[in-house]
C-alpha cells in the first residue's frame, strides 16, 4: 500500500504545516512517510504546496505527477491540482473558497467550508487544522488520535499556547461531515 | 667578543636566499621574523601564505604555514583563527594575490573584522609571472602587458589598498609603509608591530601595506629601483597611518 | 540525541548530524535548495561556542574550510552544483594539501545557473572533479533522511582518517524532503591528527602544508603517493548495495535518492515475472568498479536509472568491460523517473534485445 497526498493552498493557509502533522501521524502510526515541499522561485508565486506519501515498505517515490487524495485550500490549488488527481482518486476542497464545480466525473469530490468553520471556532488561521479533519474522515487512511498527537508534537513548548485551539480546529474538522 | 647583528630566532637555519638581488621581500619578511621573536609569537603563530614571490616566505621562517590558493589567503587565515581563537595568525600577500584576484576575500575580511594581521607587499607589478600590469601599476608605467605604459582608457586606474582598507569599520590598523630607506624601514617595523598587536588585543583586522622595490621587472639597478620607490611610488602612495584604533 | 525517530528534513538532518560529529566550524554562502543547512547551523553552532561564517562567496568558504582543515579542526561547508563549480579549484589544493575537508553538495539542476530543482548532474563533477590535476576525492550518496545523517558522521570520519576531501552527494529531493530518522550516536572513533595538523611550533619545526612540491621528482613521487592512498581507501571503504541479483537477468543500478524508485520498480517488474535486480553504489568514489565485473560476467545486464543525461552510466559501462549490455534510462533533470516510467522502459529495454540501448525520457 502506497498513497500520495497533495495538499496545497495560498501563502499562510499553513499547507505545509499541515503537511508536517499528516507526515508526523503516519509515523507515529509506524508507517513509512515522506513529505515534500515545492521549494525555491515556486514557492514565491503565492500559491504552496507540499506532497506527503504513506507506505507500509520504504516509499518509491517522494516527489510525483498525480496524487491520490488532493487537499486544496484555495480556487487556484482547485484549478491546478484537479487534473493531477489519480482516476478513482479523491479531491478535498475548502468550499469557502473554492466554487462548487466537478469538472471531471472520475474522481470523488469532498467539499467542506473550512474557512467557514475555522472562523466559527474563533480564527480564520486554523482553516489547516480543520482541513486536516475533513481529510482524516474523508480518506480513513489516519486516525485522528495521530493526527491529535502529530499537532501536539509539531507546535511543541514554543506554542503550547495555541494547542487547544488547534485540536478543536481538527475535532471540528473531523464532523464536518457527518 | 659582543654579537650585535644576528639572524632571528624565528628564520630557518641554512635557509637559501631565493629572492632576486635588491628585492624588498627580504628585508620585509626579516621584519616580520623579528618582531615573531620580539613578540614572542613563534610557537603560537600560523601563517597562511599565498601564490605569488610572497609564498618563499615559508622557505624562510620556522613557523607553521598553510598554503592559500591565489588571492584567498585571507580567507584560509579567517578559517584558521575561527578553528583556533587563541593562535596568532597572519597571511603575507602580493599586491596581485591581496588587490586583484583576492579583493573581496581581503576586503570582506576587513569588514569582518576578523581577528588577524595582514601584510601586502605592493611593487606594482605581478613578479613572479615576469612583471605584468598589475592592480597597484602607476599611470603611464611599461610592463610586459601595458608596453604603451598604463592609460586610463585601457586598463583604469591603481588602487589605494591601504585607504581602502582603513574604510571598513572591522579594520583596527592600516597603514602604508616603504623599505627603501632606514628611517622608512623603522617605520614600516612599528606599524607591523600596529597590525600584530591590534591582533594581540582583539581589535580586529590589522592591515600594513609596504611599496616594495622589484628590480628585475622593473629593470633598474637595487639603488635605481629605491630611488624610483621614493620619486615615482610614494607620491602616488602617500606613507602613513590611515586607521589606529591602539591609538584611540 | 538518542534513537527515537523524528520527522526531519535532510538539510536540517546534516546540519545536526554534523554537529553530532563535532564540526568545530562551518562556512556557507546560500544557495537553494540547501540554505537551511547554514540558516540551522548559524542558530546552533554559537550557542556551543563553534565557528560559523557567513562567507561572502562560496569561494571564501570553501578556503576557510581549508584553513581550519589545516588545523585538523573538523569542519563543514555545504552548497549546490553551480556553487560547488566555484569550488573546484580549491578542491584540488585539499587533495594535494591531504586536508580532511567535508563538502555536502544538495545537486540542483544544471549547467549553468540551471534551476533549483533537484537533478544529479554532478556525478561526474564530484567523482572526477572539475579541479585541475591528478586528484581523487571521497563521494558518498545518500537516498533516504537516515543515510543523511548516517554518511554525514561517516564523511568527518573518512575526512579525517585518510586526510582526504569527502563529498557528501545529496540532491534537492533529500535536502527538501523530511521523513522519520534518528541520529543514533556518531558511531565513529576519533582519529588523532596531531602529526600532521598545523598548530604552532611548540617546541619544534614550524610546518609547512602546501600542495606543490619543489622538484618534478618529488611531485610525481606525491601524486603516486596520492593514488596509492586511494588504493587504500578503495580495498577499505568502498560501499554499496545489492538487491536480489542472485537469479537477476537485468540490474537496475542507480545512485542517491533515485535508489529508492529502483527498488520499488524491482518489486514490480517482479510480480510481471521480469528477474530484475538492483545495485547502488554507496561510495560512488571510490566506484565499485570490482563487483559489477563479477555481477556482469555471471551474464547478468544492466539498467543505469539516473537524473542526468548518462554519466554514471559511462562507469558502469567500464567496470562492466563488454561483458554485458548496459542501457540508460535517464532524464536530464526536473520529476524523478517514476516506478512505472522505470518499469516499462526496462520493459522496452527487453523486448528490442539488440545490444546498447539508450532511452532518455
Amino acid at each position: 500500500m502506497e498513497k500520495n497526498f497533495i495538499l496545497a493552498g495560498f501563502g499562510g493557509q499553513g499547507v505545509l504545516l499541515a503537511g508536517t502533522i499528516l507526515a508526523n501521524a503516519f509515523m507515529l502510526a509506524g508507517k513509512c512517510v515522506t513529505w515534500y515541499p515545492c521549494y525555491g522561485a515556486e514557492m514565491r508565486g503565492g500559491t504552496v504546496n507540499c506532497e506527503v506519501v504513506v507506505s507500509d515498505a520504504e516509499v518509491s517515490s517522494v516527489h510525483k505527477q498525480d496524487t491520490d487524495f488532493a487537499l486544496v485550500l484555495n480556487q487556484q490549488s482547485f484549478d491546478k491540482f484537479v487534473q493531477r488527481v489519480k482516476s478513482g482518486g479523491t479531491i478535498i476542497a475548502n468550499a469557502t473558497l473554492v466554487a462548487l464545480a466537478k469538472p471531471r466525473d472520475d474522481i470523488k469530490y469532498v467539499f467542506a467550508k473550512m474557512g467557514d468553520i475555522a472562523n466559527a471556532i474563533g480564527s480564520s488561521k486554523v482553516t489547516n487544522m480543520v482541513s486536516l479533519g475533513v481529510l482524516s474522515e474523508a480518506c480513513n487512511i489516519v486516525s485522528k488520535e495521530y493526527l491529535a498527537k502529530a499537532v501536539e508534537i509539531v507546535l511543541g513548548e514554543k506554542k503550547k499556547q495555541f494547542l487547544s485551539l488547534n485540536l478543536k480546529a481538527l475535532e471540528a474538522g473531523c464532523g464536518a461531515l457527518v | 667578543m659582543q654579537a650585535v647583528f644576528s639572524v632571528p630566532k624565528s628564520m630557518k637555519e641554512n635557509f637559501k636566499y631565493t629572492f632576486c638581488p635588491g628585492c624588498d621581500h627580504g628585508i620585509a619578511i626579516r621584519l616580520v621574523a623579528e618582531l615573531i621573536d620580539e613578540l614572542n609569537l613563534r610557537e603560537n603563530t600560523i601563517c597562511s601564505t599565498c601564490v605569488g614571490c610572497s609564498v618563499f616566505l615559508y622557505d624562510f621562517l620556522n613557523i607553521d604555514c598553510v598554503e592559500a590558493p591565489h588571492g584567498r589567503a585571507c580567507a584560509s587565515a579567517t578559517g584558521v583563527k575561527r578553528a583556533n581563537p587563541d593562535k596568532f595568525v597572519f597571511t603575507y600577500q602580493g599586491d596581485g594575490d591581496f588587490a586583484s584576484i583576492g579583493f573581496a576575500e581581503s576586503m570582506h575580511t576587513a569588514i569582518r573584522g576578523e581577528n588577524i594581521s595582514a601584510i601586502c607587499i605592493n611593487n606594482t607589478t605581478f613578479g613572479m609571472t615576469g612583471g605584468q600590469l598589475g592592480p597597484t601599476t602607476l599611470m603611464g608605467q611599461v610592463t610586459t602587458t601595458s608596453p604603451f605604459g598604463r592609460n586610463k582608457e585601457y586598463y583604469g586606474y591603481p588602487i589605494k589598498i591601504a585607504e581602502q582598507v582603513a574604510l571598513c569599520d572591522g579594520t583596527a590598523f592600516s597603514a602604508r609603509v616603504a623599505l627603501d630607506t632606514i628611517p622608512h624601514i623603522n617605520q614600516a617595523k612599528l606599524a607591523l608591530k600596529k597590525a600584530f598587536e591590534v591582533q594581540l588585543n582583539g581589535l580586529g583586522f590589522g592591515f600594513v601595506e609596504i611599496l616594495s622595490s622589484c628590480p628585475t621587472n622593473w629593470h633598474m639597478t637595487p639603488h635605481d629601483a629605491h630611488e624610483w620607490v621614493k620619486n615615482e611610488m610614494i607620491p602616488v602612495f602617500p606613507l602613513g597611518v590611515f586607521k589606529d584604533l591602539m591609538e584611540k | 540525541m538518542d534513537d527515537k525517530k523524528v520527522l526531519i528534513k535532510g538539510n536540517y538532518a546534516i546540519a545536526q548530524a554534523s554537529i553530532n560529529a563535532g564540526c568545530q566550524c562551518y562556512f556557507g554562502y546560500p544557495i537553494t535548495p540547501q540554505t537551511e543547512i547554514g540558516e540551522y547551523l548559524s542558530a546552533e553552532m554559537p550557542k556551543l561556542g563553534r565557528g560559523y561564517v557567513s562567507a561572502e562567496s562560496e569561494l571564501a568558504a570553501i578556503n576557510m574550510v581549508v584553513g581550519a582543515a589545516s588545523t585538523g579542526a573538523k569542519v563543514m561547508t555545504s552548497s549546490s552544483s553551480c556553487a560547488v563549480a566555484l569550488m573546484q579549484e580549491t578542491l584540488s589544493y585539499a587533495c594535494s594539501d591531504e586536508l580532511p575537508v567535508v563538502l555536502v553538495n544538495v545537486m540542483r539542476a544544471g549547467p549553468g545557473l540551471g534551476y533549483v530543482y533537484p537533478a544529479q548532474g554532478d556525478y561526474n563533477q564530484a567523482v572526477y572533479g572539475g579541479g585541475n590535476g591528478d586528484y581523487k576525492i571521497i563521494v558518498l550518496a545518500p537516498s533516504t533522511v537516515q543515510e543523511c545523517i548516517d554518511y554525514t558522521y561517516r564523511a568527518f570520519y573518512l575526512a579525517r582518517k585518510y586526510r582526504n576531501p569527502v563529498i557528501l552527494l545529496a540532491d534537492g529531493l533529500l535536502g527538501q524532503m523530511m521523513e522519520p530518522a534518528s541520529f543514533g550516536k556518531n558511531p565513529y572513533p576519533e582519529v588523532d591528527v596531531s602529526s600532521w595538523a598545523l598548530s604552532g611550533a611548540k617546541g619544534r619545526d614550524g610546518k609547512a602544508i602546501y600542495s606543490c612540491a619543489r622538484d618534478e621528482k618529488a611531485h610525481i613521487q606525491k601524486i603516486k603517493d596520492l593514488f596509492k592512498k586511494f588504493e587504500v581507501i578503495t580495498e577499505n571503504e568502498t560501499s554499496y548495495e545489492e538487491f536480489e541479483t542472485d537469479d537477476a537477468e537485468i540490474i537496475l543500478t542507480a545512485f542517491g535518492s533515485m535508489t529508492r524508485n529502483i527498488k520499488a520498480s524491482i518489486k514490480v517488474l517482479r510480480e510481471k515475472g521480469i528477474k530484475a535486480g538492483g545495485f547502488r553504489p554507496i561510495t560512488l568514489s571510490p566506484f565499485p568498479a570490482k563487483r559489477i565485473y563479477e555481477l556482469a560476467s555471471q551474464g547478468k545486464n544492466f539498467a543505469v536509472v539516473e537524473m542526468n543525461m548518462g554519466q554514471m552510466w559511462k562507469d558502469v559501462k567500464f567496470a562492466v568491460e563488454g561483458q554485458s549490455y548496459v542501457s540508460l534510462i535517464n532524464r536530464p533533470c526536473g520529476e524523478w523517473l517514476s516506478v512505472e516510467e522505470i518499469v516499462s522502459s526496462v520493459e522496452n529495454i527487453l523486448r528490442t534485445k539488440e545490444g546498447e540501448y539508450a532511452s532518455c525520457i
